[in-house]
């Protein structure tokens, strides 16, 4: 068996050798449906070897992504509460989610951008992988509120979807994994690294003294969690919103009181069109968070010791001229590319 | 362009080294194993009763009266070793379209029970490894079919992404659980319990993780032979009884487990659980 795989191996890269040489010379339009990974970013974690993406793939995942049939009363899609407009965060007037019958959740959802790079999902972290991401947006009674199992029942006796999956897969049935990984196949492209900081970094191409400014303040006083260029460590920490946990976040899933209350340090980028901000939307601006780490910060046995000198609450003192600059930096990690890519865009 | 050549190299030198050791292989002999899984409550039999239902069949050693209305668990990783340094180990396999080496042994289901090893190098055999749930490696390879398929019977819990590897569900006479009507004709039933066994994550930098997947070894205390014409079979038996009275079930207070560190104490028994009843060594032709 493992010979047989060899074998695959090479004349896999026997084949790719053929081909890259002729597409060195022919010079041929990108592959938009190839994953590519930014220079300045981490290795992906997503595991492309179980699931590479394809034409027919990406485009299945989308229209997933994008199709109702995947609720109870096929009214809510993925993409009511993450829209491609604010880097697929949701909707201002949604702090906290909306799912059907206007249930209300409990947390904000967050953007979908770098998914490929990142290890744990949620803002507790709770899901491993970003294939079991969709089953609980699914189950979830406050958001879909539908089971797998009627979800692919209603697939397979839909008119489109069957011959759809069989192109993609080749597969004569559709089953939850196939499901899974086309989903997959559409979040796993959504990279943003288009961003004027990006191009700061890759192409050296120039930031205002504000930006710089602010950048320099940011590297001190943010980086030690919003860190590397995913503009988070994703660890899970607490940083003083509040006293008692009805959310006990990251210690639901640990299971341990050193943990209520933290929440998973969020990636920054494209943070101007992701507000309200934090796990429970607490803040409609870049302004009020700042002022938060500024001042606003209560005190848990769970708070990050970063935010303490001692017993005392000490936060992230900033002057207004010092949090103006470094809004104005996190305003350079928006990628409008990201946001008007038509490879994300609904085509139905 | 360089690196293009350096490919090349290597893809030859692979080519050569591949078809080289497919030339080498030398022809072996193989046979089937087949593993039975024979659920019990202590000496007695198990009778599937319905949620909610007061006929208790069984009573823990503190006098706690209950019956069974689902018992399973997932096995897998299993080896088989001889004495002679034999070894098989079935293949490990999640992906989209299977999961191959994953088992989900279901009371009540005999195909389930029923385990066939394909492949066995033949030789003789004393001994038999698994792992009861669906470790780390499993799980991050992503969404997986067959045994694991969410939306096909697979145990998957949502919210801390994962299998259950062992369940236990009945009605017992002291349980503390009320009726629950969760809307949508779903509900629990009162004086009913769930004793769900989770929990995977052994992440090093955080101890607070608690990985209840357990490895069960047992020695057949002989020996059976396999090969083309020699297909035995190993009778294992699981008594779900030592899961309860080995962690003192009171079924007032524990009626609802579905989280790993509530799973922790059950899990932890999990290794006095399994036994080998018998070893039988038959000739081809056995099912
Ligand atoms: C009703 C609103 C809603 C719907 C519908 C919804 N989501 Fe979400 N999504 C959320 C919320 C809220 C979170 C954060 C949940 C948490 O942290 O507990 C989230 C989190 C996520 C994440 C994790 C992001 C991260 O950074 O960890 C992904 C990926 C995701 N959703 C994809 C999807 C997909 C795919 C669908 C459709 C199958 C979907 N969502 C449907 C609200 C929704
Ligand atoms: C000790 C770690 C830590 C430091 C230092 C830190 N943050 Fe955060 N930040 C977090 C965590 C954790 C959250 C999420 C908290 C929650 O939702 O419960 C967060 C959330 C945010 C958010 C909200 C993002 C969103 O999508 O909701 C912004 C904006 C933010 N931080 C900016 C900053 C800035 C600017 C600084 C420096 C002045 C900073 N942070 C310093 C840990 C930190």
């Amino acid at each position: 068996m493992i010979s047989k795989t060899k074998k695959y191996l090479v004349y896999g890269w026997v084949l790719f050798l053929f081909w890259s040489c002729s597409d060195d010379d022919a010079a041929s339009p990108k592959d938009i449906y190839a994953f590519e990974k930014p220079a300045h970013f981490p290795d992906a974690t997503y595991t492309f070897e179980n699931n590479p993406i394809t034409k027919e793939g990406f485009e299945l995942g989308k229209k997933l992504f994008f199709d109702p049939i995947l609720s109870r009363d096929k009214s809510v899609s993925c993409n009511n509460c993450h829209q491609q407009s604010r880097a697929f965060a949701d909707s201002p007037l949604h702090p906290t989610s909306i799912g059907v019958d206007n249930r209300v959740g409990i947390r904000n959802a967050p953007p979908l951008a770098n998914l490929a790079f990142m290890q744990e999902f949620f803002w507790d972290g709770g899901v491993t992988h970003l294939d079991f991401v969709p089953i609980n947006a699914i189950e979830s009674d406050v958001e879909m509120d539908e089971t797998l199992v009627n979800v692919v029942k209603k697939l397979n006796e839909h008119d489109e979807y069957p011959l759809l999956f069989e192109k993609a897969f080749g597969v004569k049935e559709i089953t939850s994994p196939f499901m899974l990984h086309a989903i997959s196949q559409f979040t796993a492209m959504m990279v943003s690294a288009g961003s004027r900081y990006d191009k700061y970094v890759l192409e050296g191409t120039a930031l205002s003294n504000e930006e710089m400014a602010g950048m320099k303040l940011f590297e001190k006083k943010c980086a030690t969690c919003h860190s590397g260029e995913l503009f988070s460590d994703f660890s899970y920490r607490n940083n003083g919103l509040n006293d008692s946990f009805g959310d006990l976040g990251r210690g639901r899933i640990t299971e341990d009181e050193a943990d209520h209350g933290k929440f998973r340090v969020p990636s920054l980028r494209n943070a101007e069109l992701t507000a309200p901000y934090m796990h429970n939307a607490r803040f409609l601006t870049l302004e009020e968070v700042l002022d938060h780490y500024d001042g606003g910060m209560v005190d848990s046995p769970t708070l990050d010791p970063l935010f303490k000198d001692g017993d005392q609450v000490v936060g992230i003192s900033l002057t207004t001229e010092e949090k103006t600059s470094i809004i104005a930096f996190i305003k350079t990690l928006t990628d409008r590319d990201f946001i008007a890519e038509p490879k994300f865009r609904n085509n139905d | 362009m360089k690196n293009i050549n350096l490919l090349a190299m290597l893809s030859l030198l692979a080519i050569l080294w591949s078809c080289g050791d497919d030339d080498d292989a030398k022809p072996a002999e193989f046979g089937t194993f087949q593993v039975y899984f024979d659920n019990k409550v202590g000496a007695d039999d198990i009778t599937r009763r319905d949620n909610g239902s007061t006929e208790y069949d069984f009573e823990t050693s503190t006098g706690e009266k209950f019956n069974l209305s689902l018992l399973g668990y997932y096995v897998s990783k299993i080896t088989l070793e001889g004495p002679n340094g034999e070894y098989f180990q079935d293949e490990m396999k999640a992906s989209a379209s299977e999961a191959k080496g994953y088992y989900h042994v279901l009371e009540g289901e005999s195909a389930s029970q029923n385990i066939k090893l394909e492949q066995v190098p033949a030789g003789t055999y004393n001994k038999i490894t698994f792992a009861i749930g669906v470790e780390e490696d499993g799980v991050l390879e992503g969404a997986a079919g067959g045994v694991l398929d969410p939306a096909d019977g697979a145990w998957f819990w949502n919210w801390n992404a994962g299998y259950i590897g062992f369940a236990l569900e009945g009605t017992a006479e002291n349980s503390g659980q009320e009726y629950v009507d969760w809307g949508g004709g779903r509900e629990t039933l009162e004086n009913t319990f769930a004793i769900h066994i989770g929990g995977w994550k052994d992440v090093a930098d955080n101890e607070n993780f608690i990985n209840n997947i357990k490895t069960i070894t047992l020695d057949f205390g002989t020996t059976v032979k396999v090969g083309p014409d020699l297909s035995p079979l190993a009778h294992l038996v699981t008594d779900a009884m030592k899961v309860l009275d080995g962690a003192a079930i009171d079924f007032s207070n524990t009626f609802s487990v579905h989280a790993p560190k509530a799973g922790k104490p059950f899990a932890e028994q999990l290794p006095q659980v399994f036994s080998v009843h018998h070893v039988h060594q038959s000739t081809s032709g056995h099912d």
